[in-house]
Formats: structure tokens, sequence, C-alpha cells
């Protein structure tokens, strides 16, 4: 008995032992310029703008013989990025929005970029620069990728109800009418619609939406310079376009239904299946609609001057994030040099592929023009050279999208809603976070 | 009289060897024990202890944490977003905890038995609730379209009625995820309360039935009061599983539209992951758990009294 009990005593032990070994952790990290660089990028896993990531570091590896290693995410990406920093066990390497700037640096996510010590710097753009620049004037990343929002007009529609291409809202309005109550699709049912919009709350969509329509309108978010801001959300103009975003959805009712909680993956759908016939979107979708929908039936058009008199796109883009912690903070640098220079920016580019993680370059030595055949980057070329406008530069901005996505989606789902006193309450709203963020002027 | 304390001889000589074997037995059992253990203490125990200590910083990995007090409790408590999703959170744990209980009894009822066929309907009638929550998701958006010739509108079209707005109305969104909650969760509720009936001693049934108790006195004198315990399991799991609703709401509206839907987890996940407020999340997370440990407390309570 006694004997059984001592084995059955040992394996217990070794069970427990072997366990213990498994669940062990190895902490150990490399602190050499020769360190394996992980690079998260926030592209859907299989597509082939994942494929020309890996292409990027492939490159850039065989150039420099820094190993990398490309994870790409695309779901809950910041999610995922937070679960990372927790375990502070972050990648070397984030190709992400730029206006994620702000929310990486007030976790200290990121670290600051000596501008200097990438070579080629000069070469990139103004614009660009700013984009990666942070509330405190310091610069925490490297501008990667520039973009600016158009309309993707469904012309087969356009041309069967013989309206012209809109050259005012109101004009933009006849048109999204017409296409909710003409029956462009000739099916001879009422099952089309003017605009399609992605009015979800999530990651702040609507919000991001509708900041071309509020530029164009004269308005923006917030006045000021940095560090010395207030809200401008709550000025006529603001009021102009917000009272216009509204009408779609409730006066005129052009807008395609479930577009209230609609995210930009379910938005899409709805464009390319002939649901709805405005899209203003960026032109990543363009290679997808081509494909989807086919070249021919849809036409590429800037958004027409607001009561502001002029057209105004949101400017976005993407930056390289230096993150935190890295074993290899040499390597981080080489790899942001290499991305933004004319044979990275070129790759990244992918002619005219669906592939394109450099939408436009943000290198001016690059000639996108040779590059790329498609006449229509040269129009998202222009509308960013033409004072397309990146978000106000706060500490963070993530709550100021999400409080105005979270306004401008009620107003929208809840047609007696006033828009007046919504912006007002919004205006205080972002008082209170300017405050909270030591920006308010 | 004289009485001794002393225990007999063998006695004495056998409690070192009892208390030994006692030992041993012990050390085998919580050696065993320890993988698991181990594996709840890396995955549950110490991330909640750390979520107990965020509650009270401001969370920065790479920055150090700040220690605020109680500040996060009184950000979120005094958070008129936080106080309406928690309203909707009762509203939804009450709504789908009772619908569930309704229709999973009715189904059970209807689908208790031995017969071969009923295999095979139950079988099908559970696949909702084994089926992946995006796949349901993306089903019922596709249901409640909210055009006219969206699926449940053209069914409302054929009787004169519609279109409704469903996910897309702030008056109907949380009725409609309610549905689905409920559409999901009945199954699992009837499988219990198939359990529950079949161990309903049968001839109970008769003895009702030879009294002139028809089917439903049958039901309610009978069958009910036999299954109290299984009544009692069901509406605990089926209000922790109502407390803690998401994913059908992150799937469905993310909280929307004008914050209808928002309840107590997706406004923690924005809070946490979206808006980088860790700490404010954390504390909203404790709440949770404490309504949650509560709730199941009491519902033990009103069990053991019962």
């Amino acid at each position: 008995m006694t004997g059984r009990r001592v084995l059955a005593m040992a394996v217990t032990a070794a069970v427990a032992a072997g366990c213990l070994v498994a669940c062990g952790g190895d902490d150990s990290a490399g602190s050499d310029a020769k360190a394996e660089l992980q690079i998260w990028v926030r592209k859907p896993p299989g597509s082939n703008t994942e494929k020309t990531d890996q292409q990027l570091a492939a490159a850039f590896t065989a150039k420099t013989g820094v190993p990398t290693k490309v994870t790409a995410l695309f779901d809950d990406f910041e999610t995922k990025l937070q679960q990372a920093a927790a375990q502070k066990r972050l990648p070397d390497i984030v190709i992400n929005d730029t206006d994620r700037l702000g929310g990486l640096v007030k976790q200290g996510l990121v670290r600051e970029v000596d501008r200097q010590s990438i070579a080629g710097q000069a070469d990139l753009t103004p614009a660009s620069w700013s984009a990666a620049t942070g509330a405190d004037g310091k610069i925490y990343g490297v501008p990667f990728s520039a973009q600016s929002f158009a309309l993707f007009l469904r012309k087969d529609w356009r041309e069967k109800l013989g309206l012209p291409v809109p050259k005012s809202w109101a004009d933009l309005d006849a048109l999204a009418k017409a296409f909710t109550t003409g029956d462009p699709d000739g099916n001879g049912k009422a099952d089309t619609y003017g605009y399609v919009v992605p009015a979800s709350t999530k990651r702040g969509y609507t919000s991001w939406y509708f900041a071309s329509f509020l530029f164009s309108a004269g308005g923006d978010f917030l006045t000021g310079t940095t560090g010395k801001l207030t809200p401008a959300i709550d000025s006529p103009q603001a009021l102009a376009a917000t009272t216009e975003f509204q009408k779609q959805f409730c006066t005129d009712k052009s807008v395609v239904p479930g577009s209230v909680t609609a995210e930009t993956t379910q938005a899409h759908p709805l464009f390319e299946t002939g649901k709805g016939g405005i899209y203003l979107t960026g032109p990543y979708n363009m290679a997808r609609f081509d494909k989807n929908l086919g070249k021919e039936k849809y036409e590429v058009v800037a958004l027409p001057p607001g009561p502001g008199g002029t057209s105004v796109s949101l400017a976005e883009g993407e930056n390289v994030y230096l993150m935190a912690g890295s074993a290899n903070p040499e390597g981080q640098n080489r790899f942001a040099t290499y991305a933004v220079s004319p044979e990275g920016q070129t790759l990244g580019m992918a002619g005219d592929t669906d592939g394109n993680v450099v939408r436009l370059p943000v290198n001016s030595k690059v000639d996108m023009a040779a590059v790329r055949k498609d006449t229509r980057w040269q129009l998202f070329a222009g509308i960013y050279q033409n004072g397309a406008r990146y978000v106000p530069v706060v500490p963070d901005w993530t709550p100021f999208r999400q409080s105005s996505a979270d306004t401008l989606n009620a107003l929208v789902a809840d047609c007696s809603q006033d828009p007046k006193a919504a912006l007002a309450e919004l205006a205080k709203t972002f008082s209170d976070e300017l405050t909270k963020q030591g920006a308010k002027g | 009289m004289t009485t001794t304390l002393a225990a007999p001889p063998d006695r004495v000589r056998a409690a070192p060897a009892a208390r030994r074997r006692k030992l041993s037995t012990n050390t085998s059992a919580w050696l065993w024990l320890a993988p698991a253990l181990i594996l709840f203490a890396l995955f549950k125990f110490v991330p909640m202890a750390r979520a107990i200590s965020m509650s009270f910083q401001e969370v920065r990995p790479y920055l150090g944490d700040r220690w605020v007090g109680l500040d996060n409790y009184r950000t979120v408590l005094g958070d008129e977003a936080f106080r309406a999703a928690a309203g909707h959170t009762v509203v939804l744990a009450l709504g789908e905890t009772l619908g569930s209980i309704v229709v999973g009894l009715a189904l059970a009822l209807l689908l208790e038995g031995t017969a071969r066929h009923l295999w095979f309907v139950r079988t099908v009638v559970f696949l909702p609730t084994v089926t992946a929550m995006a796949v349901v998701a993306a089903l019922w958006r596709i249901l409640y379209y909210p055009a006219p010739d969206g699926a449940l509108n053209s069914v409302l079209g054929w009787i004169g009625l519609g279109p409704g707005q469903y996910l897309d109305s702030p008056h109907t969104s949380l009725w409609s995820v309610m549905a689905v909650g409920i559409w999901r969760g009945a199954p699992y509720d009837m499988m219990i309360f198939i359990a529950g009936l079949a161990g309903v001693d049968r001839t109970l049934y008769e003895a009702a039935a030879a009294d002139g108790a028809g089917p439903l006195r049958r039901l309610w004198h009978v069958a009910f009061p036999a299954m109290r315990a299984v009544f009692g399991i069901v509406l605990t799991l089926a209000a922790i599983r109502g407390l803690r609703v998401f994913t059908e709401i992150f799937l469905l509206t993310n909280g929307g539209p004008n914050g209808s839907t928002e309840v107590v987890m997706t406004l923690v996940y924005k809070l946490g992951l979206e808006r980088n407020e860790l700490g404010v999340a954390s504390a909203g997370s404790m709440l949770l758990l404490v309504a949650t440990v509560g709730l199941t407390l009491l519902a033990q309570l009103l069990r053991r009294r019962s």
C-alpha cells in the first residue's frame, strides 16, 4: 500500500512539475540590431494588401539582413494592441491610421522619432509630417501613406435618369432622391437608394464620414491653434452640415436602410450590390468595386462645394509607429527609412492592383503616374493637394471622434432630435475633453 | 464512577498514522488539482486581481500607472451613459431571462418524450445555441433589414403591416436584440427543462390523472413543484447570461442607434479598448462583477429557502 502511495505521489508530482514547466513563459528578449522585427499591419488576413506588406518586409530584410515577421490583423486591431500593451509585449512596428497617434502617445506605447535619423526625411511632404506630430510638437511616427476621399457615383444610374454630375449639394441631394424614387436599375421595384453611409458609432465611423461634409460647409470640429483650442462644432457652418446630414436620413429618406448601424464592412457591399448609388469613400475601394461592380458602372468625382463654397476632403493616412520597448530600435529606424523611401513607397503602391498599402505616396520624389496608369488616382492626389484637412491636433483625438459619432448617430436615428441643441451639447463635451487633455484655449 | 480521558493505547498509536494517511491523501488531491488551479490562477484569478487594482489607477502600461483612488468609480457612476447602459442591461437581462424560460419551457413540453424522431427535432431546435454568434448576427441583420423588401418586413407586408425599423430605430432596437437573445437562449433552457421533466416520477402523473387532474393541473401541481431546483438553475444561469450580454449587441448594433442598446459590457469595452480608459473600464467591470455575484447569492438564498 505504502509503495503504491509513494508511486501515486511521484506521478502527481511529475504531472504538476511538467505543467509548471509547460506553463512557464520565456520573458527573455534579445537586444541586438539583428533581432527580428515584429510588424503589425491593420489589414485583413489573407488579403492582397497583407501580401504587399509581406513583400515590403521581405524586400527590407533582403536589403538590410534584419529579419521581420508581419502579422495582419483587421477586426478589433486596437483591442489586440491594448492586450499586447497590457502584457508589455508590443510589436516593434505598427502601421496604422494617423489619427491613432494621440492615443498611442497618451499611453506611452510609441517612442519619439528623431526625424534626422530617418534618411531621406526631407523628401516627405510637410503635411504628412504634421500628421505624425503630437500635440506637444514632437514626432511620434513616420508618415507612410496619405489619402483623401471622393464620391463614388453609379454612372449607369445617373445616365439612365438623365441627370448631370452634381455641382452642388442641392444637385447631389436631387441625384440621391432620383436614385431612391426613379428606379434607376429598371427592375420595377423601389429597392434602390441614394446615399450609402457607414453611420455606426463603431470606431467613430459616423464622424469619419461626416468630416468632409463638415469641412466643405466651412465648419470644423475645433478652432484655434494646437494647445489653445475651442469647440467649433456648434458654429452656424457646422449646423448647416449637420442639418443637411439629418435631412438625408429623415426628410429625403434617400439613405440606404440599415445605415445607422452599418460600419464600413457592411456599407461597401451596399454600393457594390446596387442598393445605394452614392458613396463617399477612399481610393482603396476602387480595385474592389471594379471587380465586384464593374469599372464602367461607376465614376469617381470630388465632393461638390458645400455652403462654405469649397470642397474640402478629410485627409487621412497611415504612419509607421515605432513601438516602445523594442529590442531593436535601430532596426525600427531602418524599417521606417525603407518604408518611406522611393523604393518602399513604390512597392507599397502595388501599381493599379487592390494590394495597395500606400494609397498616395508621401515621398515627393515618387512619381505616382509612373507607377499607376489608372488616372482616377490623380483625382485623389489632386483632392489631397488642394487642401484636404487632417483632424485637429490634440493629445488624443479618439474621444472627440467617438463623441461626435455618438451625437451624429443619435440625430439620424431619432429624427425628432434638434441638431442645434445636440451640437451645443457636443460642444460642451468637446470643451470638457479639451480641458481634460490640457489643450483648451 | 471514574472516567478517563486517556484514549486506549491502540488508538493512540493509530492517530498519527491516520493523520499521515489523511495528509498524504490531501497532498495527492491537491497535486492532481494543481494543473487546473495553476491555469485558473493564470487566466482567472491573476487577471481579476489585476482588474481590481486597475480600477483604482489611471493605467499607462509604458509610462507607469497612477493611483487615483475611487475616481474611476466616481467617473463611472456619475456617467449618464453608464447609468443608461445599466438600465438597458437590467431590461435586457430580465426580458431575455423570462423570454428564454417561457419559450424554453414551452419547447421542452412539446419535445419531451422518448420517441425516436424527437431526438432529431430537439437537435434542430438546439442549433441556434451552438451556432457561432457572428453567423447568428449576420443572419438576423438580413432578417431585420429595415426596407419594405426585407425578409421580416415582406412577411409583415402580406398582412398590411410594416415596414418595421427593428435594429435601426432607437425605439425598437432593444426589443429586437432581446428577441435574438431569446431565440438563441431558449433552446439551452429547453435542454435543462427536458432533463428536469425526465426526472419527474411518472407514477405521480398517473396518480394525479386518476384523481381527475387534467394536463394543465398535472403540470402545475406535479411537474413544476418537482422541477423547482431546475427552475433555480435555469433562472440563475439565464440571469447571469443576461447581465453579461455582449456579443450580440456588439455584432448587431454596437450599442446604437443613439445608444439605445448600449449595455454595461459594450460600454466597458468601448471605454477600455476604444477610448483607452482602462482604469475607468475596470471600475465598470468591477461593478458588474459585484452585481453578478450579488444576483447569484440572492438566487442561491431563495433556492435554499424554498
